[in-house]
């Protein structure tokens, strides 16, 4: 029961910087999952909280405490790791108990408590067993038993997920959300699947070359991404990119036009814009009544699709081009592409001509050259209310919109 | 071997292939003949080694079960005759068991392996210690000059032991360290002739550099999560060297302290020096006691024979139980993470 704080947090090595001037607030018995792709800082994030790397500069705080030069053990936080990382040599209750005994707790103690985390995650009866009998599910709850037997104030979970199949995954991740709400400890959470992210956090913190962009609830930091890396990573697939000039009556791309008020935005000093559309937000022009705010028809050629069973990717050419050899990110950021999901009723083929609208009030502007968001939404006010513009610095904490909890 | 049914794939202008060259063309061309060659290869080798490793013990026993005076006069002409020629097989000429009391009887041979068995313990255990150290440093942290480092220990375990000798026993016999050429004396150490210290000190200094090298290796395979998740829960780094990292590198452990104790239980070069005079009490080893059946005019050979048999037991008996724990620690390991 502590809350985490990193202040100003560098971690330099030789060559690189792995975790860049990092701020970060997490509360009491909060969910947060750190995101990004490989390599971005996660995980050195997380052992600079574990005590595992000293950062080079700035302070740690767990609770009212400064852990910042104290060694792990004596942080309060326990640890489930990638590799799962139980001792080979030990058998289940050694692996569980490991700590405690390590802390001279009395036999009886030890055995209470270890019988419930057992009972906690469900391995009763396995205490005898080697840690090679067990399957890896197993495994990974052995591992989890032995991060809460010791009722820490921080868990701290290294990509936990990341050794299992599929099927075991999303098992786990509900399982993970159970304890969560049974504990009520702070949890940090690192992964680099932002599906796993999506689902169990309360907070994301999306971080991309040792940077914090954005720390908000899942759907703040997919309906309002506080720049382009964050729009790019979260969401599957990701969103369409498309760069412009900006006109008096809206934006210029290479092959359709969007049509708002530039003067209701923030874009003095701006000269490129990039505008963003998730694949859901893009319909055919024969579905339009549910859209509040649609743009100018698009008239565009089917290339590809992905029927996926509850919807179907469509890759669309709006140039006659095909997108052969593209994959769904590149096709995500070329000017003459564009990704959209459509119901999987929708009678659509391949290579056929197509019109769709924009749904406007979704459509994203960022600053092309810094990536800051300028807009969620370029919807005209006097017909829909357009959300607050959240353009603040990529590392601030968006908190309009979205939903907390 | 067999040439009977060799296969006719061989080309038309060899026309009568020699015995020699069939044999091989079946040999490469059969895998049944390829695997009997490989076979009695096998045992061609297993033969050599096992006649040239136990050779000597049998020997040793034949002379421990002859009587001194019959060693001396005794006919050993005895042959074996083997395929034409007559190999010689010497056989026991008596059968004196009396000679592996006798042994205890005339020297207190007890206290040298006494001596032998302390010295290496103590060795071993200050030799994996601090070669677990060395090994955890050397293994698993990265920092500048550890290459450096590691190339020193490695060219310094390249010195013959006897450079060190004289400048040893110098200091050991009490004597002032005194800078070279300078004249400053550094400082006088305790007398440590004829005590253990004089010699352990040595033995540990020679055996660190393998110790270190073999524990470097087996240190630095075990996964890094392991020691995070053990200083995570609750050791500090020394902690989680001596509770995870040493366990499951037990193999390696178990090799480095076997040969650190086989290789000081056997030393003599040192101790013989240390130990002033060729008496139990001033700490003279095993091999020491050996040779004290030896005096200027009298060989024991018998005695001497059964007193290194009764020698080797010990060192039998540790090897087989630590083979069993080696063995065991490789499969474990192979079946571990």
């Amino acid at each position: 029961m502590a809350r985490v704080t990193l202040e100003h947090v560098t971690k330099r090595y030789e060559d690189i910087v792995a975790v860049d001037d990092m701020n970060l607030e997490i509360e009491d018995g909060e969910f947060v999952c750190l995101v990004g792709p490989s390599g971005c800082g996660k995980s050195t994030t997380m052992e600079t909280i574990a005590g595992l790397t000293k950062p080079t500069e700035g302070t740690v705080r767990i609770g009212d405490a400064d852990v910042t030069t104290l060694p792990p053990k004596d942080r309060g936080v326990s640890m489930v790791f990638q590799n799962i990382a139980l001792f080979p040599h030990m058998d289940v209750y050694d692996n569980i108990s490991f700590g405690l005994r390590l802390r001279d707790y009395d036999k009886e103690e030890i055995d209470r408590r270890v019988d419930r985390a057992a009972d906690i995650v469900q391995l009763e009866g396995m205490l005898d067993r080697e840690p090679n009998e067990l399957s890896g599910g197993q495994q990974q709850r052995v591992a989890i038993a032995r991060a809460i037997v010791r009722e820490p104030a921080v868990f701290l979970m290294d990509e936990p997920l990341a050794n299992l199949d599929a099927k075991l995954r999303v098992h786990m991740r509900t399982e993970l959300q159970r304890l969560h709400k049974q504990l009520d400890t702070t949890i940090i959470y690192v992964t680099h699947d932002q599906a796993e992210a999506m689902t169990m956090s309360d907070r994301i913190a999306v971080i991309n070359d040792g940077r914090l962009q954005q720390i908000a609830p899942p759907l703040t930091c997919y309906n309002e991404p506080a720049n382009l890396f964050v729009a790019g990573f979260i969401g599957s697939p990701s969103m369409n990119f498309v760069n412009g000039d900006l006109a008096n009556d809206g934006l210029r791309t290479d092959h359709y036009d969007l049509e708002f008020d530039p003067a209701a935005f923030p874009l003095e000093g701006i000269d490129e814009v990039t505008a963003g559309i998730r694949p859901e937000d893009i319909y055919l022009e024969r579905n339009t009544e549910s859209v509040v705010d649609p743009s100018a028809t698009i008239e565009a050629t089917t290339d590809v699709l992905e029927p996926m069973g509850d919807e179907i990717f469509v890759y669309l050419s709006l140039d006659g081009s095909s997108a052969e050899m593209m994959t769904s990110d590149e096709a995500s950021t070329a000017s003459n592409q564009l990704l959209m999901s459509v119901d999987p009723d929708e009678t659509i083929e391949a290579d056929q001509q197509v019109s769709i609208v924009l749904d406007r009030s979704k459509v994203h502007l960022f600053d092309a050259a810094s990536g800051e968001a300028i807009t969620h939404g370029v919807a005209d006010e006097s017909v829909h209310e357009a959300p607050t513009a959240d353009a603040e610095g990529g590392a601030t904490e968006v908190e309009s919109g979205g939903q907390r909890d | 071997m067999a040439t009977a049914n060799e296969p006719p794939t061989q080309s038309s202008d060899d026309e009568n292939p020699g015995p020699l060259e069939r044999w091989t063309v079946g040999v490469v061309n059969d895998p049944d003949k390829r695997s009997r060659l490989y076979r009695a290869l096998f045992y061609v080798a297993c033969g050599f080694f096992l006649v040239t490793t136990l050779f000597p013990f049998y020997w040793l026993l034949v002379l421990a079960l002859t009587p001194n005076a019959a060693i001396l006069s005794g006919d050993w002409e005895v042959t074996l005759p083997i395929v034409g020629t007559e190999l010689p097989f010497p056989t026991p000429q008596g059968f004196n068991v009396s000679a592996f009391v006798e042994v205890f009887q005339q020297v207190p041979f007890h206290l040298y392996v006494f001596n032998s068995f302390v010295l290496a313990t103590v060795t071993t255990v200050i030799v994996i210690v601090l070669a677990s150290l060395a090994g955890y440093v050397f293994g698993r942290l990265e920092f500048p000059g550890r290459g450096l480092l590691m190339l020193a220990v490695l060219a310094i375990s390249y010195f013959p032991p006897a450079a060190f000798l004289i400048p040893l026993f110098d200091a050991f016999l009490g004597n002032a360290v005194v800078v070279p050429f300078l004249g400053i004396e550094l400082f006088a150490p305790p007398r440590l002739v004829n005590t253990p210290g004089s010699m352990i000190m040595p033995f540990s200094a020679l055996f660190l550099p393998l110790a270190i090298f073999i524990l470097t290796t087996f240190y630095s395979q075990i996964p890094d999560g392991l020691e995070d998740a053990a200083r995570v829960e609750g050791t500090t780094r020394l902690g989680a060297l001596f509770r995870v990292i040493m366990p499951l590198s037990a193999p390696g452990v178990a090799t480095a302290a076997v040969l650190t104790f086989i290789a000081v239980y056997n030393e003599y070069f040192f101790s013989s020096i240390m130990a002033l005079q060729n008496e139990p009490n001033q700490w003279s080893p095993l091999v020491g006691g050996i040779l004290s059946y030896q005096t200027q005019y009298t060989t024991d050979f018998n005695l001497m024979a059964a007193a290194s048999i009764v020698g080797v037991l010990p060192m039998l008996i540790l090897v087989v139980v630590a083979q069993e724990k080696i063995v065991s620690g490789l499969t474990e390991g192979a079946l571990k993470e």
